[in-house]
């Protein structure tokens, strides 16, 4: 791999934003992953290979070592800082259409329930495997989405729910939502909910962590 | 003979610096190590000094009443008057309960407000932190008015259960509305929205059994039946 792009791989993987970010401290004074990206940019390298050899892998193999139980939130959340920087200068090429978004992932928390923490670690895990997030914030209803859908056409959709009262509330959604467009794949995921539970509601998939969204969308890509 | 039930609303006050947790304690919760040089570590310090001085404070209380039935089968509590559907499981651990304390506590706005602003500027590991913080501190100050509800009733001859609330074990989130009309007047300033959430967000709520045989069971995984859950499993790794 290019030089500059293993730097940036390490740098996503171990959240080094910038030159001024005083972490990881063996990485002190070295450029972080906003410095890196310009670079690669400048030396010519594309802005899908920017992508699909560093940026991806490297929050792949964060999401990895999450679902290994190696790094926890704080961590990940700090990766994630790091990608966002290296995204401000990758975000033209995807409005210019130079780089494609393998597609686009509606996600909300449903309604009755307010929490997003999980929600959040997956757009940014999600969004960081080159997919476009529409993040339709907590307390989201079936209608929510439908709204959704019709300004993307194509999205596949994600329900997060943290209590056993409101996962109910992902079959109301999956049924009103299939009414009128019934070819939209649903990932499930939260604390309360099970893989029984998302065949049970008639979802495509379920998702334990962040991780596990990814590779349930690429597998509707392979499909 | 045991006191006669009072249904006044008991409340408790306590200034952040009383139900903050520290600092080792948050980076337990958030599965850090000791390391003064991480963002996340040097943020948690630095916010938690900030909130520890501020003169804010957690609001909290509870209010007391007979338990008339207690319907294990179909799963339903009646408090003078007020039907709660708590479910099967928390009627079986309300069992030995003669009375109920229904209780409410929030640490205020400031944590979500806060949370929220963050999210919005990008600042998740930031908004994180602040969030984790916030349920750790209404926890905390719950724990401390759980605990001032064992004395009192201890006092009495009376022992209490475990607190359980609307949202969980089954417990339907539409509770909220009789368990806020049976508490009435308080000064806790909680909101229900439409869909029976809680505003402020770092708010709870629930019911704590009082009997002179009611026992305290081990909490969290031990409790809940669900063997797939994610905190489960970092628990475990933890």
């Amino acid at each position: 791999m290019n030089e500059i792009l293993e730097k940036l791989f390490t740098c996503i993987e171990f959240g080094k934003i910038n030159t001024a970010s005083p972490y990881p401290p063996q990485m002190r004074g070295q450029e972080g992953a906003m410095e890196l990206t310009k670079q690669a940019l400048d030396a010519g390298i594309a802005p899908s290979e920017i992508m699909d050899s560093a940026l991806i892998p490297a929050m792949t193999r964060v999401g990895q070592k999450f679902t290994e139980g190696q790094v926890f939130v704080p961590q990940m959340l700090l990766s994630a800082k790091a990608m966002n920087a290296a995204l401000t200068h990758i975000k033209p090429f995807f409005q210019s259409g130079e780089v494609q978004r393998k597609g686009t992932f509606i996600i909300g928390t449903v309604f009755g329930d307010l929490h997003d923490i999980g929600k959040n670690l997956v757009c940014m895990m999600v969004e960081g495997a080159g997919w476009e997030v529409v993040d339709l914030g907590v307390d989201a209803s079936a209608e929510k989405f439908l709204a959704a859908l019709e300004e993307h056409p194509g999205a596949h959709v994600g329900l997060s729910a943290l209590l056993t009262t409101t996962m109910t509330n992902m079959k109301t959604i999956i049924d009103k939502v299939h009414e009128t467009h019934p070819e939209v794949k649903f990932i499930v995921g939260g604390a309360p909910v099970s893989a029984e539970f998302a065949k049970e509601i008639g979802a495509d998939g379920y998702a334990a962590d962040p991780q596990d969204d990814i590779k349930i969308l690429e597998s509707f890509l392979n499909a | 003979m045991h006191d006669r039930v009072e249904r006044a609303f008991h409340t408790y006050r306590f200034p952040y610096g009383e139900v903050l947790p520290s600092l080792d304690e948050l980076a337990r919760y958030l599965h850090m190590e000791e390391d003064t040089e991480h963002p996340a570590y040097c943020y948690m310090k630095e916010r938690l000094a900030g909130l520890t001085s501020s003169d804010l404070e957690a609001v909290g209380g509870y209010a007391i009443g007979t338990i008339e039935g207690l319907d294990l089968q179909g799963g339903t509590l009646t408090v003078e008057g007020t039907t709660f559907e708590v479910g099967a499981q928390v009627c079986g651990y309300l069992k030995e309960a003669t009375e109920a304390a229904l209780f409410l506590c929030t640490a205020g706005a400031l944590f979500s407000d806060e949370a929220h602003a963050l999210n919005a500027q990008g600042e998740f590991l930031e908004a994180y932190i602040i969030d984790a913080i916030g349920s750790l501190t209404v926890e905390r100050a719950m724990d401390k008015i759980h605990k001032a509800l064992e004395v009192e009733q201890a006092a009495r001859g009376m022992k209490i259960t475990n607190r359980y609330s609307p949202g969980y074990c089954n417990w339907p989130l539409k509770d909220q509305r009789p368990l806020f009309a049976f508490v009435g007047e308080n000064p806790t300033g909680i909101a229900l929205s439409e869909s029976c959430l809680m505003h402020p967000i770092k708010s709870v709520s629930g019911v704590i059994g009082i009997g002179t045989t009611a026992r305290r069971r081990a909490y969290g995984c031990v409790i809940c039946q669900n063997k797939t859950c994610i905190y489960r499993r970092l628990v475990q790794k933890g």
